[in-house]
């Protein structure tokens, strides 16, 4: 029990057996007092004895350390952010707001012996995003829709295997998604990209400046589009389970259908819910490395034709270059790991205060 | 007197089955059909015209009965049932590739040989990975070391002390789960391998993962923590017990297959990662004891290699290895699964 | 009538207080009726032989009951007697737990509802049912929940909208607390006003049968009269079938009256006859221990 419910607690009982008060709420009662308060001189109400109860050493001890090592996430995440602001500084202060807006990323010993660097992330922050656009408009209509499925249509008997199978697919590891996506899905998706070309080129970001069509953006997207979904799926199930069965009574009590229940009822109950498992999604989505890596062909140019075979994603730049990156390299490759970082704390505030709010608002 | 017998008149009866079935035949056959007929090639044409054609013959069918919005609510059935379909594709295809290619691999020798003196563009049958099935399990035993204390604790601080700093805390582990693993890996680098002399080691590599494991246990160390009824910690401190002592002897014990769980769950997320591992293990081909000192190979890293080798033998010895990965996770969560399903049907009998 | 009257007065000496008084205000509802004048419209319902299961459990046993139209009828009992299952199979509400089983003919204008075939969703359209739990649509305003209804239906309404709007809240009894608010949300209204509005969203699809399940138990005294005048106003161009716990409710608002009983085994009907009859001389003894408050 927390100090104040004993507090309260204790009070309760010490009220109801003591005699004073006892006498004073019998004094209370309107049908009494009128005959007693004239014969009777008033009480004086005893004030509520503060209670105290000091925790013994043993337990102060046990509440230090557990809070203490509680407060280790919040010291966590405060050391990611300052070692890596502390050791990519160097790249903040020469590079400037240039890091942020250019795209160049080359080391290079000049004339005179010095080292110029250029780093610049423009290229692979827009290629982050795009991809994880990509994914995200995928991702997003399919996982509802499988939610939809699973949760109304499903007939009950494979409606709790075909549940394990989609949770089984977040357990999947990233590096698998890798190979899977460049041996398999890649010539696939390759194919749809042509045909998506073909017919749709008079959209600006669908057409290429040349036929090349493995490695891009589109084909990263569809991998960490199948990343996604069983955590998109997951939440949205959850919140479409949840819908309050009186209402959805009420709309098949009305004549609805069950198409009609599911739009009149189900998805504004849980549109707030699928944007904060979108929003996890997209957060995922920022942060996946290998299998992004292993399907996109990086190159340090500013690339919005997602059909082309040119790409940008911070975490798969960083793991490209690590291996062969010298000391100031070093400095700007943790630097867009804290610019990394930031997005991706970023996208997971937004998303945990999307779902607060729903839940708060009890829709 | 006769009994009577339970019916359900709305149920699909054996006529509407036929019907379905009939429609969804005609549907493949008129398909297979028209591709015949026409340029149309390919898987694709294939899928979206035999869902085009079912929607067209089976509209006709319930617009009789039901109209238009019998029509919109089979169409919502069918677009329901194409996306479900397209997800259960996808895992079905990554598990068919997994298996029937990482099969391939498959020896015995894999598990008492290591890369010492075989590269990965030698044939299959020579080398193995014992190593990396040695570091990887050298990873999760650091990893659990630290991570399922500081986990177990944050989690009784939620539950058990309830300071007001529980909803603080509580949306930092949140946070913290959302820390992409590269990041995790980088700040193990910038913080100690810039800082001390520590270098590449299976400490450290342990050390980065332990951040990705933490948010996890503690998550689910909080549910299950949760679920042990109040009666319990109620009847510990009636007893003269002191708070730390409850908890202890009659909280922790009673949620033991939950800490478990979460447990299993942590170690489940974190044996496929590979990104943290490439700064702060590197990549090592042969078994080193020493988890502090010196790189070690990991099953991440050994698929890793195997990958960027480019090889056909090199991507062989990727495939099989990540069946055996996969294999690990699985069982692991299935594990994680039944224990959990466990306590909960106990919980309820109770 | 008069009949009926005269038979009441020469047994007044055999009927307990609280039966006596259900029945003086059975008879002043007879009374108003047969004032009014007005022939009953609408359609009749009739259950043959209805049996309900929830997987193995049997729920309710062998009910037939004949609704004529135009007229109101009370569903008592005590808990968990089988009224709100059986109120359930006449719009086939029922079938939505996943374990439900039933048995037996509900014929709605002669045609059974649950013949192999039949668009479910056309029948609930023309029965209609308000629930305990007052339940508007939140995300909707106060107008949109009201037309609910033909939207989900996807009905093309001839005609002014507005004037339907009026007509159904009008009807409801809500009309003048909420014409100047249409476009608020439904979450605002009081607990009566969201059951009136549901009342006026069930009427907007113009059934020709009304079910209503306890509508009144979780309402203040206030509201529930203001529902039950409007039960007695709509029961003039439809037929209404109430579940009731309470017994003056259907002393007051009834035309005839059904007592549902429970023994341990399924719930089944025991009588079933004009109001003030079985308020003040009941066939069967059960229905006389109910009644008068000796059990339930």
């Amino acid at each position: 029990m927390s100090k104040r419910a004993r507090e309260l607690h204790l009070s309760f009982t010490f009220c109801s057996s003591n005699p004073y008060f006892l006498a004073a709420l019998w004094r209370e009662d309107p049908h009494v007092s009128s005959t007693f308060a004239a014969q009777t001189p008033p009480v004086v109400l005893p004030s509520p004895r503060k209670l105290t109860t000091k925790p013994r050493p043993s337990d102060q001890i046990y509440r230090a350390v557990v809070t203490a090592f509680s407060f280790s996430a919040l010291i966590i995440l405060a050391l990611i952010g300052a070692f890596l602001l502390i050791k990519g500084f160097a790249t903040f202060k020469n590079q400037g707001l240039h890091f942020f807006t250019t795209a160049g990323w080359s080391v290079q010993t000049n004339s005179a012996g010095k080292e110029v660097a250029h780093f610049g992330l423009s290229a692979m922050l827009l290629g982050t995003v795009l991809i994880a656009l990509v994914a995200l408009f995928i991702a997003v209509p399919l996982s509802v829709l499988t939610a939809l499925f699973l949760t109304f249509y499903a007939p009950e008997r494979i409606r709790n295997f075909l549940i394990s199978v989609v949770d089984l697919m977040a357990a999947f590891p990233s590096i698998l998604y890798g190979l899977w996506g460049f041996f398999i899905l890649g010539p696939m998706a390759e194919y749809w990209a042509k045909l998506i070309n073909k017919y749709l080129s008079w959209i600006p970001f669908l057409s290429v400046p040349q036929p090349s069509f493995t490695r891009s953006p589109f084909i990263a997207g569809i991998v960490l589009a199948v990343m996604i979904v069983p955590i998109v799926t997951s939440v949205s199930r959850e919140v479409f389970s949840q819908t309050p069965l009186d209402r959805v009574q009420a709309a098949y009590a009305l004549g609805a259908s069950k198409w009609g229940m599911i739009k009149a009822v189900v998805l504004p109950f849980g549109s707030s819910g699928i944007v904060g498992g979108a929003m996890l999604g997209l957060g995922r989505a920022f942060g996946e490395t290998v299998a992004v890596f292993s399907v996109l062909n990086i190159v340090f140019r500013p690339n919005w034709h997602i059909l082309f075979t040119q790409g940008g994603n911070v975490a798969s730049m960083i793991i490209g270059q690590w291996g062969e990156a010298g000391k100031t390299e070093i400095s700007a490759l943790l630097a867009a790991g804290l610019v990394l970082f930031m997005l991706t704390l970023l996208v997971n505030f937004a998303a945990d205060f999307i779902v607060n709010r729903a839940v708060k608002s009890g829709r | 007197m006769t009994t009577v017998q339970p019916i359900r008149p709305w149920a699909p009866s054996n006529v509407d089955r036929t019907i379905t079935a009939t429609s969804v035949l005609g549907s493949a056959a008129l398909t297979t059909l028209i591709i015949a007929l026409t340029p149309l090639k390919g898987k694709l044409a294939y899928f979206f015209l035999f869902f085009i054609l079912w929607f067209i013959v089976d509209s006709a069918l319930i617009a009789r009965r039901s109209g238009r919005k019998g029509i919109r609510d089979g169409l919502a059935a069918k677009v329901t049932l194409f996306g479900a379909i397209i997800v259960l594709m996808a895992v079905l295809s990554i598990l068919w590739a997994t298996i029937s290619r990482g099969v391939k691999g498959l020896h015995l020798s894999l598990f008492n040989h290591t890369m010492k003196v075989t590269s990965f563009t030698d044939p299959v049958a020579n080398g193995g990975m014992l190593h990396s099935l040695i570091g990887t399990l050298y990873l999760i035993v650091i990893a659990i070391i630290i991570s399922v204390p500081m986990g177990i604790l944050t989690a009784i601080y939620l539950t058990e002390i309830k300071g007001r700093a529980a909803g603080l805390i509580r949306f930092l582990v949140q946070a913290m789960s959302g820390v992409p693993s590269v990041v995790a890996g980088l700040f193990i680098y910038a913080a100690i391998i810039l800082n001390t002399p520590l270098r590449n080691s299976a400490f450290l590599g342990g050390l980065a993962l332990t951040i990705l494991m933490v948010p996890t246990v503690t998550r689910t160390a909080e549910e299950v923590l949760n679920l042990v009824p109040h009666d319990l910690r109620e009847a510990g401190l009636a007893m003269g017990a002191t708070q730390w002592k409850t908890v202890a002897l009659v909280v922790l014990p009673a949620a033991r297959s939950g800490l478990i769980t979460a447990t299993v769950l942590g170690v489940a997320r974190i044996a496929g990662e590979t990104a943290p591992l490439l700064f702060t293990v590197g990549v090592f081909d042969a078994i080193n004891p020493n988890p502090f000192k010196g790189g070690s190979g990991t099953i991440p890293t050994y698929i890793w290699s195997g990958l960027l080798a480019g090889t056909p033998e090199s991507v062989q010895r990727a495939w099989t290895a990540i069946l055996i990965l996969l294999a690990v996770v699985l069982i692991l969560f299935t594990l994680a699964r039944t224990l959990g399903n466990k306590k909960i049907s106990q919980g309820k009998a109770k | 009538m008069d009949n009926d009257e005269a038979k009441d007065e020469s047994d007044m000496s055999t009927q307990s207080p609280a039966t006596k008084s259900l029945s003086d205000v059975a008879n002043k509802r007879n009374e108003k009726n047969a004032a009014g004048g007005l022939a009953p419209l609408g359609v009749g319902l009739e259950a043959r032989g209805v049996h309900a299961w929830f997987g193995k459990h049997h729920a309710i046993e062998n009910v037939s009951l004949d609704f004529s139209a135009g007229t109101v009828t009370a569903l008592i009992g005590p808990s968990g007697c089988g009224k709100s299952t059986f109120i359930r199979t006449l719009n086939r509400m029922h079938e939505f737990i996943p374990s439900a089983a039933m048995a037996g003919q509900v014929l709605l204008d002669g045609k059974d509802i649950y013949e192999p075939g039949i668009d479910v969703t056309k029948i609930r359209l023309q029965i209609g049912m308000v629930f305990q739990k007052p339940n508007p649509f939140p995300s909707m305003t106060i107008g949109e929940n009201v037309l609910a209804g033909l939207k989900l239906a996807q009905i093309k309404y001839e005609g002014a909208k507005e004037e339907l709007l009026e007509e159904c809240l009008t009807r409801a009894g809500l009309w003048n607390e909420v014409k100047d608010r249409l476009g608020a949300h439904a979450g605002g209204l009081s607990g009566g006003q969201q059951q009136r509005l549901c009342i006026a969203r069930a009427l907007a699809l113009k059934p020709k049968v009304l079910l209503m399940d306890e509508p009144c138990s979780a309402l203040d005294p206030g509201s529930t009269l203001r529902i039950e005048d409007t039960i007695s106003e709509l029961s003039k161009s439809m037929t209404i079938v109430i579940v009731t716990h309470n017994m003056q409710q259907a002393a007051r608002v009834s035309d005839y009256t059904a007592f549902f009983l429970t023994e341990g085994g399924p719930g089944h009907m025991i009588e079933v006859g004009p109001t003030n009859e079985i308020f003040s001389r009941p066939k069967d003894e059960r229905t006389e221990n109910y009644v008068s408050g000796r059990f339930g």
